[in-house]
């Protein structure tokens, strides 16, 4: 599992010529980890070393409130060196008085939902970024308040304010706004898209959401303990439940150096891939079904049922597994069920590949699909899509490849890319990835190792470890980070969905297309996402036109809402 | 492409019906799986294991008085993990094979049991013996061979 020890040295030389004193320290707390602390003010240099001399891929950006440990906040930026098979984790040190630091978002586009986010949460700013607006704070959160940091109690509710609105882009130069949502028309969640259109043409997009914003990490780091928060880490997604509590784990595990047993990772592998297959074949259906191709919707889901009934055989719940704990699993994969999962993949297969034979020649897809909601391969690559999507664009990456975990170092998928970068090849890309999991789980299956399936534990997990960890979900690369704390929970445990970044690629391939093409350009990404802020009635009679206030709305809903009450 | 219609219209009629008949007829989730937790009162002597593991914080224990331990199950945010019936050394909380919980009497998802407590004769408060109580305390999980199995 631990290669490019070779590269890791050459990313030490090649950080140590350009920032020379800038380094304040470097550590390797993994074999496959470069933890690199470094001067705040080189944070730029660094990047851009990172960038243009090592071809390093940004994951994501965590900042932490140390200031109970060492006085002083973190950002962290992670990168993956793909080709390596190593992160590099770059830790800046951020002084408490003033918190401020260079924004990489000009270097890496990417970059800006992250240190949105740090903004927001823990209250470091970016100097110099191009968007610093809110993200994901309520729009009527007070200024100054900052969710994440440690003197900020988990159940605290700042008073609510009336009135308040989300900052929006300014509408283009003749271009007029279609509000797209507040609920997303097929996928039935909240996200407020608001479109800006030249007569048919979608010229650009603005989104605001993060309106189910739960509030995990700050539970994972005041009320869970670590053996908990895998329940809780499993209830990030509906679909991939399983992704995050091993991404969870597997971060725990590598931060406190616990070996896993090889037939637990073999039987986490079989699930992960039993969950790309329900849900490549649910996404498959919600594809067909948003370009109004309810057939496919039907059959697909008619297919994945077996799989979701197999998945309790397994772990005695359809969904929610619990099967995730820190050092392996809680349930063995017996003979009987073993015999039961190629059971049902027999079918399972077969269906899958009538399916795909029937919709590939379907030129009414075709239609819908070839050359609309095009993602550039440059530019899939500076926002750092993950996933199908960044696969459809001919971006090579695939964690169980690049940071092979689990049994991926022995059981190895094949990577299923495709250059067009339109919806077409996202959906070929899933096609493909289905049938190859079915290949895998079988793999897995056969060469089911014996042992035990889960690794004594004997010590407390040592506080300030980090451990980062990547798991390929099925819409794209999870990453999860922790910073191990002293009473037996995470000091900060950093969930990156897929969705993430894949959101920010919305405006490039939302403009230059029509309306119509929106819903299943959107729908292409696998999306996981939110609110009203005000509507419009017309009485037919009298054409009298009343628009409603939120505050309106407020009250008719909760009056609605009541027992008894009218709507 | 007509090709592909026909191949689509095969698939639908090969199908058929596959809609299950329930509620009216009974459908049984395979064995193992987790369903609504069941106590039994004789067994539990209140070491307190499940209110200490449960992640969704769901059983709370209380001492009443010097001889009764009171331990409250409210199961409507039982998220159905398990853990509970993993750590029970009496094996007395067992996850059922009963999932229809639906209901409009938050009684129904409440469970209430007062367990007798010999005192500590120095502090006058309840204690649970201690081999159990050692294995609450081991670090970590321990998978003893049904992992949660119900």
């Amino acid at each position: 599992m631990a290669k490019g020890n070779g590269d890791a040295e050459r990313v030490e030389e090649v950080l140590g010529e350009r920032l020379g004193r800038g380094i304040i320290a470097v550590g390797r707390p993994q074999p496959d980890t470069l933890l690199v602390t470094i001067e705040p003010g080189t944070v730029l240099a660094a990047t851009q070393a990172l960038l243009d001399d090592l071809g390093a891929r940004f994951l994501v950006s965590v900042g932490t409130d140390r200031r109970p440990i060492s006085g002083d906040f973190a950002v962290t930026h992670l990168f993956s060196l793909d080709q390596s098979h190593l992160y590099v984790v770059l830790e800046c040190p951020v002084a408490s008085e003033n918190p401020e630091i260079d924004s990489i978002t000009p270097l890496i586009p990417g970059a800006a939902w992250s240190e949105r986010e740090i903004r927001d949460v823990v209250g470091v700013s970016t100097r110099g970024h191009p968007d610093p607006r809110r993200l994901l704070l309520p729009d009527d959160w007070p200024e100054g308040v900052y969710p994440l940091r440690r003197d900020f109690p988990y159940n605290e509710r700042p008073p609510a304010a009336e009135g308040t609105r989300p900052a929006w882009v300014p509408t283009p130069e003749g271009a007029s706004v279609v509000t797209l949502g507040p609920f997303f028309p097929v996928l039935e969640e909240p996200s407020n898209w608001r479109l800006f259109v030249e007569g048919e043409t979608v010229v650009g997009c603005d989104y605001r959401g993060f309106y189910n914003h739960r509030g995990v990490e700050k539970l994972g780091d005041s009320v869970m303990t670590y053996n908990e928060i895998p329940y809780l880490a499993e209830r990030i997604c509906g679909i991939c439940g399983f992704i995050h509590s091993t991404c969870y784990c597997q971060a725990v595990e590598r931060a406190a150096g616990i070996e896993v047993p090889r037939r637990a990772r073999y039987i986490r592998t079989m699930m992960l891939e039993l969950e790309r297959i329900h849900s490549h074949l649910l996404w498959l259906g919600i594809a067909g079904h948003i370009l109004g191709f309810d057939t496919v919707l039907m059959q697909t889901w008619r297919i994945r049922e077996p799989v979701m009934w197999l998945a309790e055989v397994i772990t005695g719940n359809r969904k929610s597994y619990g099967m995730n704990t820190i050092g392996g699993v809680r349930r063995d994969v017996t003979e009987v069920t073993k015999a039961r999962i190629l059971e049902v993949l027999g079918p399972v297969e077969k269906e899958s590949l009538a399916v795909r034979d029937a919709v590939v020649g379907d030129t009414t897809l075709h239609m819908r699909t070839k050359n609309v909601g095009i993602l550039e391969n440059a530019w899939a690559r500076q926002v750092c899509v993950v996933g199908p999507p960044a696969r459809g664009s001919g971006v090579r990456i695939d964690a169980r490849i690049d940071h092979p975990y689990a049994a991926y170092d022995e059981v190895v998928p094949r990577l299923c890319a495709h250059d067009e970068g339109d919806i077409w090849a996202r959906v070929l890309v899933r096609i493909e990835e289905l049938l190859d999991s079915i290949r895998l789980v079988r793999e897995a299956a056969a060469g089911l190792p014996d042992g035990p399936i889960v690794a004594e534990i004997t010590e407390e997990i040592p506080s300030g470890r980090i451990g980062v960890s990547t798991v390929e979900a099925p819409r794209g690369e999870a990453v999860h980070y922790v910073l191990t704390g002293g009473d037996n929970r995470p000091w900060r445990w950093r969930v990156r969905a897929p969705t993430y970044p894949n959101l920010q690629a919305m405006p490039a391939m939302a403009a230059g297309g029509n309306i119509a093409d929106i819903p299943i350009t959107l729908g292409s990404l696998d999306p996981c996402f939110s609110c009203t802020e005000r509507m419009e009635t017309v009485d037919v009679r009298s054409r009298n036109v009343r628009v409603y206030s939120p505050a309106e709305l407020l009250a008719m809903s909760r009056r609605s809402g009541r027992p008894g009450g009218g709507s | 492409m007509l090709t592909s219609k026909l191949r689509e219209a095969l698939i639908c009629l090969k199908a058929g019906r596959v809609t299950l008949p329930y509620p009216f007829a009974p459908h049984d989730p395979e064995p193992g799986f987790r369903g609504k937790v069941t106590i039994d009162a004789d067994l539990c002597f209140g070491c307190g294991g499940c209110a200490n593991v449960c992640e969704a914080g769901v059983i709370l224990l209380t001492d009443s008085g010097q001889h009764t331990r009171v331990l409250e199950f409210f199961w409507r945010r039982c998220t159905y993990c398990g853990r509970c019936q993993e750590v029970c050394p009496e094996g007395a909380v067992k996850l059922s094979q009963e999932f229809q919980t639906a209901t409009n009497d938050a009684a129904d998802l409440y469970l209430r049991l007062e367990v007798f407590m010999g005192p500590c004769q120095r502090c006058g408060r309840c204690f649970p013996p201690p081999t159990p109580l050692e294995r609450m305390k081991r670090t970590g999980f321990r998978a003893d061979g049904e992992g949660g199995r119900a």
